[in-house]
């Protein structure tokens, strides 16, 4: 029998995540993204309380949550803001790759120290050239006695001005396009990194995104995650554990949505009633309800699956996709209830739309995530 | 020092009240249960004074049903309580607050007990009876409105100032003796999620309750009753602004019941 | 045949405190003048007794003894309840006090009684009782029946208003301390500190709330608004429009993008009442408004309304408050 109901251990976290999400997070949205202010010592309170290692395995001091949990947590922060809760997934989707192909030499050297004290990590795969299509990857890593050299440059970088260490994608035999992506370990402070300015944002503006050079970086041939050649099969596996986190945290934007907006229906009044007794407003308001539960529940499923020991390319897809275009959807709806005031600065709901947006567009963009969708589902037919 | 810690599950502050269908209780289906604001500041001071006086234990104990009895306990072990004690109470059970504290005055008196610490009063009914009943039924003296308790090791005493109607007491007493603190004035802190997880894995004692004590106690709730919608001020007629004030200060005396 | 009602007074200043003087009250309309006896425990009851008889009391107990000024409820309770056993009472009643509240925590055991506290209503059904009492922060009101032979009552502050002072004899009898255990004597009230309120509760904390808006007109008269909270014991408030005009830090404004309140007596004055600004005190409980404008929004959500000159009618206020509270 299927069973939607969380466990107390399950609710408690979420719980925790609540909190921690209205009580230290909302409280500075507004103020970090009008400022685009990185807010770290909300980061540092979040590690702090175990919300920010959330897929660090314990033995290494992290929280050591399944997907289904983590998406839970993720969902509770992003409604109280989408900008800090980037900071937090692009920390994790970072970890994701030592997890998956790092040596147990490799974990013990730089997960524990990410255990044991605030620090950031970033994940480097996108580049100038196009991020839809790592194959065509221009940033190079020759072979050079017992190890590399790195040479090009990333863009788009989560926690880039921050982070102590980089996972970068590299490629060591570009005539073999994706088949020569090899994944490295690189630390901030290694010889030839050069992070750029950070980027102005239309949204998330909590979270710092930059480029990031590499001039003929040395990196030994330990820091080399997996094999040579591992590198797209390594992001593609990677991608396959945090893409369903999106979708939790497009959730979180369109629980926040619909709950401003249908708060504030009841108070606003028009021609002498709520606007919440317009039919309109009904409609637009059950509308957006759906979205918002559709939106958890497939959600929840990818994470499940995912959980069991399944692969769950088809259905974290869909719930990237379905979740970020719901939220677009529902945070456009609210401004629309909100009327004038919804384009206003000074209230909540116009911020809404600007972080769901990037939920479309990041860890595989829409139009790449119904591709996969299609191939994964013509499968079934052929 | 033996810290005993008496907390109670109360529905969230952001709960909408709701009658039940009788009529005569909250209308408690979906409610979040949680631990009490006041309760919450209890274990946070029992947690001050075992830091500060090492070899203290911090036992919780809590009266009520399952599920929501379970939960505050846990949440007090994550937070650092090494102890818990559960007086399990049937589904549906709702204890009024003396036959809570018969009912937690049996897991208390089974545990070593040398300061028992209360919350003020819960969030839901605000009796703020248990301290005194419970502390009744142990044979110890009891202190309510409670700020900025400490103990002093040297001279055996406890020393804390009490908030009442006559100002700001200091006050000082042996134990042993059932404190109940006036609010959450120490800023409790947060669980860390690791510490939740672990929680969930910490044995808790159950005790039944005594076959004697009635399910409501001897108070049984008739009627619950929500304020009726705002339905536009009611105008105060006066000629003089003087009789406009002395006409105010009387409704607000009189029906509201909110003059100070 | 109903037993006596018993009273527990509280000194105030060295009198009868106005809650006992309001328990007395409610006594005597559950019970009748002639079934309430008082009590009275301290260092020298006998002559602040006297306030029994001008509220119409004919007989009150008294335990006398140095030790008793400033003791702990607990042992009260002992002396309350052998007086109680004695009397054959049905009923104890107390004002609204922490010492109140102590007191019939400890009845419910050493007296077996069915115990409220905070009641504001308090009526016989039969041979027992019925209380009404405000729950969840005011946001609801519970009616509980007391069961048993015996009830214990604190009541809420202004329950009731007190007695007409009359002229009127109290005969005392004084009753034995024995029974109280030792250990309740061991703790040591040191000192008193009466506190003034100086600086107010924080807005968020205060359980009332005095807001001004733009028809204070000017940062100066913001004063006349400082003072009616002040004679309140409240928190002051403000709405945009003044924090926006500058005449007060932006930490004043109520409202959706302010601080979002739920005292329980919230005084809105000079203040429209737009919508941005309800969101953030509606669910306050009681809602005075005071606007020369009749029409203005804030009185369909206020529960008392003023339609006059703030400058008038504000000023006006803050004596009779000051009057009220004996200030
Ligand atoms: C704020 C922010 C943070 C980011 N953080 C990170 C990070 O931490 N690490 C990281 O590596 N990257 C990060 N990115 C990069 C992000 O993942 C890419 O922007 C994304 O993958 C899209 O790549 P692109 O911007 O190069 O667009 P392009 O690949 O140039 O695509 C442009 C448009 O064409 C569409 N398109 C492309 N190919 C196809 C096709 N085959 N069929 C149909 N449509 C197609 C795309 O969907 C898109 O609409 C971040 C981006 C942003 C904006
Ligand atoms: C994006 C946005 C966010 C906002 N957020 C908030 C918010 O968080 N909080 C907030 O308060 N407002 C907020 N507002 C502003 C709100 O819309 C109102 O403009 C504001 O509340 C008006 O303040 P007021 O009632 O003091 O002033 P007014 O609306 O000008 O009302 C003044 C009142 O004083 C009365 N008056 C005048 N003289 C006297 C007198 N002598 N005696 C008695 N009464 C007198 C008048 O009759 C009138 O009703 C927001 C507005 C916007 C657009």
């Amino acid at each position: 029998m299927p069973d939607f109901s969380l466990t107390p251990e399950q609710e408690s976290l979420r719980d925790l995540a609540r909190k921690f999400a209205r009580t230290e997070m909302a409280p500075h949205a507004a103020e970090c993204d009008r400022a685009s202010r990185f807010p770290e010592e909300i980061y540092r309170k979040a590690f702090d309380l175990g919300l920010l290692n959330l897929n660090l395995p314990t033995e290494y001091g992290g929280s050591g949550l399944g997907l289904f949990d983590q998406c839970l947590i993720v969902e509770e922060l992003a409604y109280g803001c989408g900008g800090m809760t980037t900071t937090v997934i692009a920390h994790c989707l970072a970890l994701a790759p030592i997890l998956l192909d790092g040596s147990p030499e490799q974990k013990e050297r730089f997960l524990k120290p990410i255990g044991a004290e605030y620090r950031l990590a970033a994940f480097a795969l996108t580049e100038p050239s196009g991020g839809s299509d790592p194959g065509s990857m221009r940033t190079l890593a020759r072979r050079d006695g017992d190890g590399y050299v790195l040479s090009g440059e990333k863009c788009f970088i989560s926690n880039a001005p921050q982070a102590s260490l980089f996972v970068v994608f590299a490629n060591t035999d570009p005539s073999q396009r994706h088949k020569g992506v090899t994944a490295f370990v690189v630390p901030r402070s290694a010889n030839g990194v050069t992070v750029g300015p950070d980027d102005e944002k239309m949204g998330h503006r909590a979270s710092s995104t930059a480029a990031i050079r590499f001039d003929d970086v040395r990196v030994p041939a330990s820091d080399r995650l997996g094999p040579e050649g591992g590198g797209f099969s390594l992001a593609m596996r990677t991608l396959d554990h945090t893409r369903t986190p999106i979708g939790a945290l497009a959730t979180g934007i369109a629980q926040a949505a619909l709950d401003h907006a249908a708060s504030y229906s009841l108070k606003r009044e028009t021609f002498g009633k709520p606007i919440s007794e317009h039919q309109a407003i009904q409609i637009k308001l059950a509308n957006m309800a759906q979205a918002v539960q559709a939106a958890r529940l497939l959600t929840w499923r990818a994470a499940w699956l995912i959980d069991r020991g399944q692969k769950g390319t088809l259905e974290s897809s869909i719930a990237k996709c379905f979740a970020s275009d719901a939220a677009f959807a529902v945070a456009d709806e609210a401004i629309q209830t909100f009327g004038g005031y919804g384009y206003m600065r000074e209230y909540p709901v116009e911020k809404l739309l600007r972080d769901a947006k990037l939920t479309q567009i990041y860890e595989g963009a829409n139009e790449i995530q119904r591709i996969v969708i299609a191939r994964e589902l013509l499968r079934g037919y052929g | 020092m033996e810290i005993v810690v008496c907390v109670k599950p109360v529905p969230d502050a952001e709960t909408r009240l709701r009658t039940a269908a009788d009529g005569s209780t909250l209308d408690i289906e979906a409610v979040k249960f949680v631990l009490t604001g006041y309760d919450e500041s209890a274990v946070e001071q029992a947690l001050l004074l075992k830091e500060a006086n090492p070899g203290s234990k911090v036992h919780v104990v809590s009266a009520g049903p399952p599920p929501r009895t379970e939960e505050v306990l846990r949440a007090s072990l994550a937070l650092g309580c090494d102890l818990a004690t559960w007086v399990e109470m049937p589904p549906g059970v709702a204890p009024d607050p003396v036959s809570a504290a018969r009912a937690l005055a049996r897991a208390v008196a089974a545990v070593p007990h040398e300061l028992v610490l209360c919350g003020k009063n819960a969030g839901d009914d605000e009796a703020g009876v248990v301290a005194g009943a419970l502390a009744e039924l142990l044979g110890v003296p009891d202190y309510s409105a409670v700020l900025d308790l400490r103990w002093d090791a040297a001279a055996s005493r406890l020393r804390f100032q009490r908030s009442t109607e006559a100002g700001v007491e200091k006050w000082e007493a042996p134990l042993p003796c059932v404190v109940a603190l006036q609010q959450a004035w120490n800023d409790p802190r947060t669980a860390k999620l690791p510490a939740i997880l672990k929680s969930r894995r910490l044995p808790i004692a159950k005790v039944p309750p005594e076959a004697a004590i009635p399910a409501t106690g001897t108070t049984r709730p008739t009627k619950f009753e929500l304020p009726p919608p705002r339905t536009g001020a009611k105008l105060i007629e006066f000629k003089t602004p003087e009789e406009a004030a002395q006409k105010l200060v009387k409704v607000l005396k009189e029906d509201a019941k909110v003059f100070p | 045949m109903t037993g006596p009602t018993l009273v527990v007074g509280e000194l105030h200043d060295g009198a009868l405190s106005d809650a006992t003087k309001e328990a007395v009250s409610v006594a005597q309309s559950v019970s009748g003048k002639e079934n309430v006896v008082g009590f009275l425990a301290g260092s020298s009851p006998r002559g602040p007794a006297a306030g029994f008889g001008r509220c119409g009391v004919a007989r009150a107990l008294v335990a006398e003894d140095p030790r008793l000024d400033g003791v702990a409820g607990a042992v009260v309770a002992h002396l309350v309840a052998s007086a109680a056993d004695s009397l054959g009472a049905e009923l104890v009643l107390v004002g609204g006090s922490t010492f109140g509240r102590d007191l019939i925590a400890r009845l419910g055991i050493r007296w077996n009684a069915a115990v409220a506290t905070g009641v504001t209503s308090l009526t016989r059904t039969g041979a027992s009782f019925e209380v009404r009492r405000p729950v969840f922060g005011g946001r609801a009101t519970e009616t509980r029946q007391l069961e048993g032979a015996h009830a214990a009552v604190a009541l809420r502050p202004h329950a009731s208003a007190a007695p007409p002072d009359s002229p009127g004899e109290v005969a005392l009898t004084p009753v034995p301390l024995d029974g109280v255990p030792a250990s309740f004597w061991a703790a040591k009230r040191l000192s008193v500190e009466v506190v003034s309120r100086g600086a107010g509760p924080s807005l968020t904390d205060a359980s009332i709330i005095v807001s001004g808006g733009r028809g204070v007109r000017a940062a100066e008269n913001f004063r006349l608004i400082d003072e009616l909270a002040a004679s309140l014991g409240g928190a002051v408030g403000a709405s945009r429009a003044v924090t926006d005009a500058g005449w007060r830090p932006e930490s004043y404004q109520v409202g959706q993008t302010g601080k979002q309140v739920s005292p329980q007596l919230y005084v809105a004055v000079g203040i429209s009442g737009a919508v941005q600004h309800l969101m953030g005190m509606i669910s306050s409980r009681v809602i005075v408004a005071i606007n020369s404008d009749s029409t203005a929004p804030i009185f369909k959500v206020a529960d008392y309304g003023i339609v006059g000159d703030l400058f008038q009618v504000v000023p006006a206020l803050t004596q009779e408050v000051k009057r009220a509270r004996g200030q």
